[in-house]
């Protein structure tokens, strides 16, 4: 069944009553849609010829050498057309956007990838396009609300609540309450109301489709991938869940340290069974039900919640979660760029730092497939300040220098 | 004579005393009933009026006791509605937040994103104790999903007047009070809101509902400062006086 709504017990539609009408007309419209051989026909011309799929799974060869351990493969969705898996769901979304007729096109985004890639989508099919981007990301990512606006987006901040991706999400849910009969929402990962967390899924699954395909014959022993709100994850791990092989690892945000506020991990015990932003799923939240802040060095996966189908998955055993903090995917990062000339973005570099760490003890005969969800040069102010804080800003100074001439 | 008037208010902005005096405020002023909201973190149905006063709510320590008690001492001066979000239920358990609202004596609650089939429990819960749990519709619902929000029977009916968020304001034409046509049909008690801020609108829909519900004109008030309790009650005797 290709809406299911509800895994396990999470999922659902809890949303207020305005937005019952948009979601209805969609879901029906996402099942006609994914009935119909021309839509799925333009869906992969688009994917081959305007994202560059199927994205190349990479043997990480000097990485597997150096580690000692079982054999690392990469699966290279950074290599994808604005730099990461983002765009494989906006494009299905904006697809059956103009199926319904919608001239707008509204979406969140927190580190800038899932708007990027709407906003690219949107010039390439001509709908109008609006991203909500919390304050506090805005200002740690403004090179992206750079390409953005270069897309012809406009970009718009938010500044209520924790200012944050989540906020974001809030923001575009109050737009689209009162715009819904022109405007299509593009969510950007697998969770919100249903039919989200089943269309974000299933427009990523391409990841794992191509990743079954790639590792055929091959002895594997886990798939990994870092968990935000999931879609990178869920859609790269989805041809396996009914399988009881390989290994299914999400990654969270271990943050700085185990405190409230100071990580984005959920599945580790700390998450709570709330109904928040039209789901029910695990959230980090106080007694009262107000969410918690959250932090990790990757505004991608800085969120309180996760998408139900993960959390289901999760409970029932068959998605293992880890967590990496801020330091190990800074390693991860550094390692991958040295020893197989390959820029994580800092969200899956927390996949790479747990493939380093089972990769040591990991056996020889068996391999590992990580998923790069996104390359990092979007992440250069960070990175760069965390890795080579004297050079950068000096670099920075420089350029002020030049402007201020 | 004097309409009947739903005035709202946020639980704890903008601190628990204040709130307070604002209920004798709204009374004092003619409110007939009064709807207190429960601050959540994420109020993706309200506009920013209204947000802005649950962030401050919450950052002054707002605890959901501390709703329960607000709706206590409120309810010795009118009939009290509790408004909130479906995680602030779900969180205290969804019966138990039922029995407290009872003890507390809140008539009815108004969950924004707990909706008919949609609910965790939460209709079936107030009919067994006793509350009564009301259901918002929208212009633009369709028959087939009113006459499944009409068998439930719900007492009252909360009717947003517009789509889109609160604060808003809402013009009113011949299309609001045919959809307060169609609600009539149902039995229900209409309590119609979102965007109302004047006597005229008021006045209008005195006649084609049970009570108007007038929310962010009282929240923008206070969020003004100053002798905001003396406008508030002002303000409030306005509105019924239309």
């Amino acid at each position: 069944m290709i809406v299911e709504s509800f895994f396990g017990s999470f999922g659902g539609r809890y949303v207020p009553e305005v937005l019952r009408t948009p979601l209805d007309e969609l879901e029906t419209a996402f099942r006609e849609a994914m009935e119909d051989e021309t839509f799925k026909n333009e869906f992969a011309r688009l994917c081959k010829n305007y994202i560059g799929r199927p994205t190349p799974l990479l043997f990480a060869e000097n990485a597997t050498e150096k580690l000692g351990g079982s054999r690392i493969y990469i699966k290279l969705e950074g290599l994808a057309n604005t730099g990461a898996h983002k765009i494989n769901n906006a494009i299905g979304q904006a697809l059956l956007a103009k199926r319904l007729g919608k001239k707008r096109i509204i979406a969140e985004t927190g580190a800038g990838q899932h708007g990027i890639a709407t906003a690219a989508v949107c010039a390439k099919l001509g709908l109008e396009c609006r991203v909500y981007m919390g304050e506090v990301d805005i200002k740690r990512q403004h090179p992206n609300v750079f390409w953005m606006e270069l897309y012809g987006a406009e970009v718009v901040p938010v500044g209520s609540g924790s200012r944050t991706l989540k906020d974001a999400v809030n923001e575009a849910l109050r737009d689209w309450a009162g715009s819904f009969p022109d405007t299509h929402y593009l969510l950007g990962s697998a969770l919100g109301p249903s039919p989200y967390p089943d269309m974000v899924r299933e427009f990523q699954s391409v990841i794992g489709k191509e990743t079954e395909k790639q590792i055929a014959g091959m002895e594997v022993e886990a798939l990994v991938a870092c968990v935000g709100g999931g879609s990178n994850a869920i859609g790269f791990f989805y041809p396996f869940i009914d399988k009881p092989f390989p290994r299914l690892i999400g990654v969270e945000a271990g943050g700085r340290g185990s405190l409230i506020g100071d990580n984005a991990c959920r599945m580790d015990g700390t998450g709570k069974i709330g109904i928040v932003q039209g789901y029910k799923s695990l959230f980090l939240m106080d007694d009262d039900g107000q969410l918690q802040a959250t932090h990790s060095i990757s505004a991608g996966l800085d969120y309180p919640g996760i998408g139900p189908q993960l959390a289901g998955l999760g409970k029932k055993g068959r998605i293992e979660f880890k967590k990496a903090s801020d330091t190990e995917a800074l390693d991860a990062l550094r390692f991958f760029a040295r020893n197989e000339g390959i820029i994580f973005a800092l969200e899956s570099a927390h996949a790479g730092a747990e493939a380093i760490k089972m990769a040591h003890n990991g056996d020889p005969e068996k391999a590992l497939i990580v998923n790069m969800s996104g390359r990092g040069d979007k992440d250069i102010f960070i990175s760069a300040m965390a890795l080579a804080p004297r050079d950068w800003i000096l670099f920075l100074k420089e350029e002020m220098k030049i402007y201020e001439g | 004579m004097k309409g009947k008037l739903m005035a709202h208010l946020v639980a704890s902005y903008p601190n628990y005393d204040s709130s307070l005096a604002i209920v004798e405020a709204l009374v004092r002023g003619g409110a007939t009933m009064i709807e207190i909201q429960f601050p959540f973190s994420d109020p993706t149905a309200d506009g920013p009026v209204i947000q802005d006063a649950c962030r401050r709510a919450l950052d002054g320590g707002f605890r959901v006791d501390d709703g329960f008690r607000l709706v206590k001492e409120a309810a010795l001066l009118a009939p009290v509605f509790i408004m909130s979000y479906g995680n602030i239920v779900f969180s205290r358990g969804i019966e138990d937040f039922v029995a407290a609202s009872k003890d507390a004596g809140a008539l009815g609650l108004i969950i924004a994103d707990l909706t008919p089939g949609y609910d965790g429990g939460l209709y079936r819960a107030g009919r067994s104790a006793g509350m009564e749990i009301i259901p918002v519709v929208v212009p633009t619902v369709t028959d087939k999903r009113l006459e499944e929000i009409t068998s439930i029977h719900p007492a009252y009916i909360y009717a947003a007047m517009r789509v889109g968020i609160t604060g808003k304001r809402t013009d009113f034409g011949k299309e609001s009070i045919a959809f307060l046509g169609r609600l009539a049909t149902t039995g229900a008690r209409i309590l119609a809101g979102f965007g109302i801020s004047s006597g005229e609108q008021v006045a209008l829909l005195g006649d084609a509902a049970y009570s108007p519900v007038v929310g962010s004109a009282f929240v923008r008030e206070i969020a003004k400062g100053g002798d905001y309790l003396e406008r508030i009650t002002a303000l409030t005797a306005g509105l019924v006086s239309g």
